[in-house]
């Protein structure tokens, strides 16, 4: 840093002991009558020295004396506490430097004390000799004495001690304010004495009065010369003007000056010129600016201290001293005085004029000063500016006056408001402090006094007040600064200051450091810091200032800092209950209960966090030095409720990209937790990296909310895992398992608790995309088992059985076998007449255990499909197309368990947490259903029903159909099969009948036959086993006839005798059968419009039925009666008798018919619309066999 | 001809600055920082006495014994400032009058720019150029 001074301060030390400059200096010191002020001796406490000092300042300052005319004047009396006797040898130049006073303070216990005392007090009398008018001595010792100007008994003064002493017996002083005006008033006679000699004196044998420097210059000169003795006048009128202005003369004192000015410019005296003009200024000064006097006692150096500008202190100045009088009214009242602006003009000549002697350079810089601090007071700052402008020619001068002729300026120009031109004339100061040619360099006063520039460049101890943001202020400027201030607080033996200041300059100067810059001051921060530690505390220096905490927040960079939600499954997860009545309203903008709107900050993240689980951030930080960074000890800043974070270190290789770095950490407490930063270790150094002071961060602060503690738990599955499975939420596991259609399978789910509280709750449920009826049937489990297993304490476990079933739709849509669904009629009404014929027989034969050729089932289908209209060819390429592709391929059925749970006080507060196993079930088809239909039965209370089965499966299937009744299937195999049915009972249709629609009606009939008929099927050589329902199945109205019971019941006779169905008929040529129809109404409203029939068919069982049997039968009676009412559990009965003529075979077509409401049509009884038009058929048809007797 | 030129902003930071001799950069940094006390102060005096004064040339605002430090405030706060050297005697008011215009026009093509954010550094390489045609 020595290096950086500059060149001022590089000039040599001159050979100057003229004089010191006394830069403390105003106008009024002009007036005033200058007093030394000395302790003496070593007994005495500067406390003492000052609180004397500071009494006589106050009382002494400004006196009014009466003068030999009884005049009142008001004498000023300046005080200082040093003197150089350098300095009273400009006396003859300008008077008020002129030593006239002495004051001396002693302590003394015993008389040799005492005599010290006098001996060092006669010691300053001699030293300033010359000038000297009086002096007081003042000295307290053991006890007091009678009579105060002499010492207490027991003491004497030595015999050369002449002063008039002041003794008195402790540090009061009880009278020593009286006792100074007494004395000032002696300096005053005295003064005005000496001036009135002046007065009386005749000019023309005045004697040339000289500035010091002068005495040579007027060897060999003429003194008698006109000019000389013009001169002498001139000096000796300005030096009448001095004694007046101090004597409290001012209308005289103005007045020699203007006529020295008058006489000296005659004869070119510049020096003396300038004396002249500054004394009418200082006059004028006095006059209009009373108050710029300094007020005691002064505060050297008070108003560096503050940071307030210089406009400021005009405006507080200007309320609170009375107003300075205005020119006019000086001028009136009393005398002529310069106008204001002319005082600057008149001290600018007088500056330019001492400026030509190069020995009175400190006059001039006294001058330059005194001429500034009234141009401040007249509150022109450029003037006052150009005046100080002047101070910077400088003159070679030793260190100290340096110092203080730049703290001078210092505060001067802050006094101006000038704040940047202080602060570098400040830094010159401290620079000067410690400059190479100061032999005893002070970094103390050199740090405090740069610590005092740091306003004026704009510079922020505080980084907060450093953020981009708001900085000002010059960076390059800044950061010399800060560099210095580091120096120097290593120097003086700060390491702890030091550290700070350089971990400043990497926070907020950071973007203006080069690569370089920023790489050295790690680099020395590391040295530094390694004699202490810097942390993020304040600190509080000797002077009471107080250093903010800085902190590295841009080593490491951070890029990123987010807040990571916990694992999906071990998210709380509020558990619904059941919503408070708020009113018929939805919405309303009215919060009930509280007032506070809710203030939904954005940096509010909106998922919980768990106490006692462990919660992570994570971060990801930049190494932008090119040396590797450890970074330890980092740990996440938090507010709010109790957080353990988790220490992590990490050390990032140079110029590194991006690291990710997570922190984690435990909330102990449930509430509010707010995540401020974090904090680092690194370089040496302790940083809080608030997220505030972190350049490019989204949010200044998180906020989360925090739950209380929830149980953990760890699921386990008995099945094999997936391979993969569709990543989602809250899955903890999985499990997959292959059904066939129809197949059913147990799958054991254990649950452990595995977190330090007892499991209280748990609620399965499966979320799948199945419907909820399928997904009801697809998985079961039992709740009660569960529940009877909780509370789960921790490290325990509980196991459920999840019961998985293949649910498959085993009936293909029709959409395929679409001829039957569409033109259901004509094959259904063809097989219910032609089927008994050929399939009873064909089911009744004994099939049970003989495998089919795939060639009979294939014929026989085929001769099914021909008989439903389509070609063979169309059959045989369904059937291909079916081997080709299977109908159902496998399907996979996946579905959630959700296994939600909670316990301890995350349940009582409302949250669970949720973890879910995905289960995957691939449904291989089993058996497929892939046509039907309805045959009569050999009981009228059943009907058959006819499937065609399929194998899809490649293994041989034994299919249990009906109770005792099975069939072998190959791989791949399709066959037909019967399985008797009862019909579908009346009560189950009414219920139906409400509604009246034949979807309805069918639908129900479908249920009905599906529960009644289950295909049981197992796959050889596998364990494998199923059952498969119908349900799916599509029923026409023909079928439907079949499938429900009859709403009619029949009851026939033959020949008297009730006929049952499986009855054999045979009856001889010729007899006469008589057959009596009896028909009840089994439904609950009448039926109307009915026609009953009986009618004789022969069946040629090939599909052909003949009903013309005039030639063969004969019938008596009416073959054909209406009824047209039968009222609800009503009963006709009808007969006749029939005689055949031919023998063979017969069959009775007995039916019923409801004829078309067509003559009716407002009838719009649902069950007639339903019934309208409908034909009841007795079946099966009653065969008999007529046989000839012979 | 001119050893330093300055840009700074309304709140007194400096937007740019440029001198011939980069070694000495911070010296003229504290120049010119120092300089915008008298700048403020001659616009306090501005707007107190004369409100539409159209003179933006603040003239000299403090000269050394080697540089002579003149100032220019445009009407929206913008401070220029033209350090030159003493010994150059040639120049008179009008040059650095000139040198002024010139840069407030460059000034006024940077802010211009629709990509200038204004408060930002200027990083302008036609500012550049015409700063250092002040310069040469």
């Amino acid at each position: 840093m020595r290096s950086a001074l500059s060149v001022i301060l590089s000039s040599p030390v001159p050979d100057n002991k003229m004089s010191h400059p006394d830069y403390e200096q105003t106008a009024h010191d002009h007036a005033t009558i200058l007093v030394l002020l000395k302790p003496v001796g070593t007994q005495i406490k500067p406390k003492t020295v000052d609180r004397l000092c500071e009494r006589i300042i106050k009382c002494g300052s400004r006196f009014t004396v009466t003068d030999s005319t009884n005049n009142q004047r008001e004498i000023l009396a300046r005080y200082v506490r040093d003197y150089p006797v350098e300095n009273t040898e400009w006396g003859d130049f300008q008077t008020h430097r002129r030593l006239l006073g002495l004051i001396t303070f002693g302590k003394y216990e015993n008389q040799t004390e005492l005599n010290e005392l006098c001996r060092l007090h006669e010691t300053f009398k001699v030293k300033y000799v010359q000038t000297l008018y009086d002096s007081r001595t003042i000295l307290i010792g053991p006890n007091a004495s009678e009579k105060l100007s002499e010492p207490p008994p027991g003491f004497t003064t030595p015999f050369n001690f002449k002063t008039t002493g002041f003794f008195y017996g402790d540090d009061l002083c009880p009278d020593l304010e009286a006792q100074i005006l007494e004395f000032l008033k002696g300096l005053f006679y005295v003064l005005d004495y000496k001036r009135l000699d002046r007065t009386r004196e005749k000019f023309d044998k005045v004697a040339l009065l000289k500035a010091p420097f002068e005495e040579k210059d007027f060897i060999g000169l003429d003194l008698e010369s006109r000019n000389n003795r013009k001169r002498c006048v001139g000096r000796a009128i300005k030096h009448l003007g001095d004694l007046s202005l101090q004597a409290g003369l001012y209308s005289d004192a103005f007045n020699n000056y203007t006529s020295a000015v008058v006489t000296l410019q005659g004869v070119n005296d510049w020096l003396w010129l300038g004396a002249a003009y500054e004394g009418q200024c200082a006059v004028s000064a006095i006059m209009l600016y009373p108050n710029l006097f300094r007020s005691p006692p002064l505060q050297r150096n008070s108003s560096l201290q503050e940071s307030s500008p210089g406009k400021q202190r005009r405006d507080s100045q200007a309320s609170t001293l009375p107003i300075s009088p205005t020119i006019d009214t000086v001028r009136t009242a009393k005398f002529q005085v310069l106008a204001p602006e002319d005082i600057s003009k008149r001290y600018r000549d007088a500056i330019v004029h001492y400026s030509k002697y190069q020995n009175a350079g400190i006059i001039e810089n006294e001058a330059s000063f005194k001429a500034s601090r009234i141009s401040i007071e007249q509150n022109c700052p450029l003037q006052a500016a150009a005046f100080l402008n002047n101070m910077f020619n400088s003159i070679p001068m030793p260190e100290k006056e340096k110092i203080d002729r730049f703290t001078t300026l210092a505060e001067l120009y802050t006094a101006l408001g000038f704040t940047r031109k202080a602060s570098f004339c400040l830094r010159h100061a401290a620079l000067h402090y410690v400059s190479q040619k100061n032999q005893n360099p002070d970094w103390q006063q050199c740090y405090n006094l740069l610590l005092q520039t740091t306003s004026g460049f704009k510079l922020s101890l505080d980084p907060a007040e450093m953020s981009p943001s708001n900085r000002r202020g010059w960076p390059s400027i800044q950061i010399q600064l800060l560099n210095e201030l580091e120096t120097a607080a290593n120097r003086m033996g700060n390491p702890a200051l030091a550290t700070r200041h350089l971990t400043f300059l990497l926070q907020t100067m950071y973007n203006y450091l080069s690569v370089n810059q920023r790489r050295d001051a790690a680099l020395q921060l590391q040295a530094v810091s390694q004699q202490c530690e810097g942390a993020p505390v304040p600190l509080v220096l000797d002077s009471g200032i107080v250093i903010p905490p800085a902190n590295l927040t841009n080593i490491p960079r951070t890029k990123s800092f987010v807040l990571k939600n916990l694992q999906p499954h071990l998210q709380p997860q509020k558990i619904e209950r059941v919503k408070e009545d708020h009113g018929p309203f939805l919405f309303t903008p009215i919060n009930f209960g509280s007032l506070d709107r809710k203030t939904i900050s954005k940096s509010k993240v909106d998922y919980l966090w768990v106490d006692g689980d462990i919660c992570e951030v994570t971060m990801q930080l930049v190494n932008p030095l090119p040396f590797e960074l450890h970074v330890s000890n980092m740990r996440l800043l938090t507010n709010g409720v109790v957080f353990e974070s988790i220490p992590e270190s990490i050390s990032i290789p140079a110029e590194s990209g991006p690291i990710a770095v997570t922190l984690a950490g435990t909330p102990r407490e449930a509430g509010e937790l707010e995540i401020l930063g974090f904090s680092t270790h690194c370089l040496g150094v302790k940083s809080d990296c608030q997220l505030k002071h972190v350049d490019s961060m989204i949010h200044q602060l998180y906020t989360v909310e925090v739950v209380p503690q929830l149980p953990k738990i760890n699921v386990e599955t008995s099945l094999p895992r997936t391979a993969s499975f569709s990543s989602a939420d809250n899955i903890v596991t999985s499990a997959s398992i292959s059904l066939y259609g129809g197949e059913s399978a147990e799958c054991t789910i254990t649950i452990t608790n595995v977190g330090q509280v007892p499991v209280e709750m748990v609620d399965i449920s499966v979320q799948s995309t199945l419907d909820s009826l399928t997904k009801s049937k697809v998985f079961r489990w039992n709740e009660e088992d569960l529940q009877t297993q909780l509370p789960l304490q921790p490290q325990t476990s509980a196991s459920i059985t999840l019961y998985m079933h293949a649910a498959m739709d085993f009936v293909v849509p029709t959409s395929r076998h679409g001829s039957t669904g569409v033109y259901p009629s004509q094959p259904n009404s063809l097989l219910s007449h032609s089927g008994p014929s050929s399939l009873p027989s064909r089911l009744s034969s004994p099939s049970h255990h003989t495998k089919r050729q795939s060639e009979i089932t294939s014929s026989f289908r085929s001769a099914t499909n021909s008989s439903t209209g389509s070609s063979s060819g169309a059959g045989s390429s369904s059937r291909l197309s079916k081997l080709a592709a299977p109908l159902h391929a496998s399907n996979v059925v996946e579905g959630q368990l959700r296994i939600k749970y909670s316990g301890a006080a995350g349940f009582g507060a409302g949250y669970c947490r949720v973890s879910s196993v995905f289960i995957a079930i691939e449904m291989l088809p089993s058996v497929q259903i892939t046509g039907w239909d309805v045959l009569p039965a050999e009981l009228p209370t059943q009907f058959y029903l006819v499937l065609d089965v399929t194998n899809m499966t490649n293994h041989e299937m034994e299919l249990n159909y009906a109770t005792n009744k099975r069939i072998y299937m190959e791989g791949r195999e399709s066959c037909r099969i019967p399985i008797p049915v009862d019909r579908c009972p009346l009560n189950k249709q009414t219920l139906v009948n409400g509604s009246g629609n034949v979807d309805d009606l069918q639908k129900v009939c479908a249920e009905h036959i599906a529960s009644l008929t289950d295909l049981n099927w197992q796959l050889l050589g596998t364990e494998s086993k199923g059952q498969a329902n119908l349900t799916g199945l599509t029923l026409t109205q023909n079928m439907l006839d079949l499938v429900r019971m009859s709403p009619l019941q029949w009851e026939i006779t033959i020949n008297e005798k009730v006929f049952k169905s499986q009855d054999e008929l045979k009856c001889t040529l010729g007899d006469c059968v008589s057959v009596g129809v009896g028909v009840s109404n089994a439904l609950e409203n009448p039926l109307k419009n009915l026609t009953l029939s009986v009618n004789l068919y022969q069946d040629h069982h090939n599909g052909v039925h003949n009903y013309r049997l005039d030639s063969r039968v004969s019938i008596a009676g009416a073959n054909k009666v209406m009824l047209p009412t039968l009222q609800e559990s009503g009963r006709a009965y009808y007969e006749c008798r029939v005689v055949f003529l031919t023998i063979g075979q017969y069959k009775f077509d007995i039916q019923c018919t409801s004829r078309e409401p067509s003559l009716n049509p407002s009838v719009t009884f649902t069950e007639l619309s339903s019934n309208a038009g409908h034909t009841w058929r007795y079946t099966p048809p009653i065969e008999i066999k007529v046989v000839d007797d012979c | 001809m001119a050893v330093c030129v300055a840009v700074i902003g309304k709140d007194n930071s400096p937007k740019y600055i440029k001198c011939v001799d980069e070694t000495n950069a911070l010296q003229f940094h504290y120049k010119v920082h120092t300089s915008i006390d008298i700048v403020e102060e001659k616009l306090n005096i501005g707007t107190k006495t004369v409100a539409d004064n159209k003179e933006l040339f603040l003239g000299m605002l403090y000269s050394t014994e080697e540089y002579k430090i003149f100032g220019y405030a445009t009407n929206t706060k913008i401070k220029f400032i033209i350090v030159l050297q003493s010994s150059n005697a040639t120049l008179r008011d009008n040059e650095v009058r000139m040198m002024f215009r010139k840069l407030h026009i460059a000034y006024a093509n940077v802010v211009s720019d629709p990509f200038y954010i204004p408060g930002d550094q200027i990083k302008s390489r036609a500012f550049d150029s015409a700063v250092s045609e002040i310069m040469s």
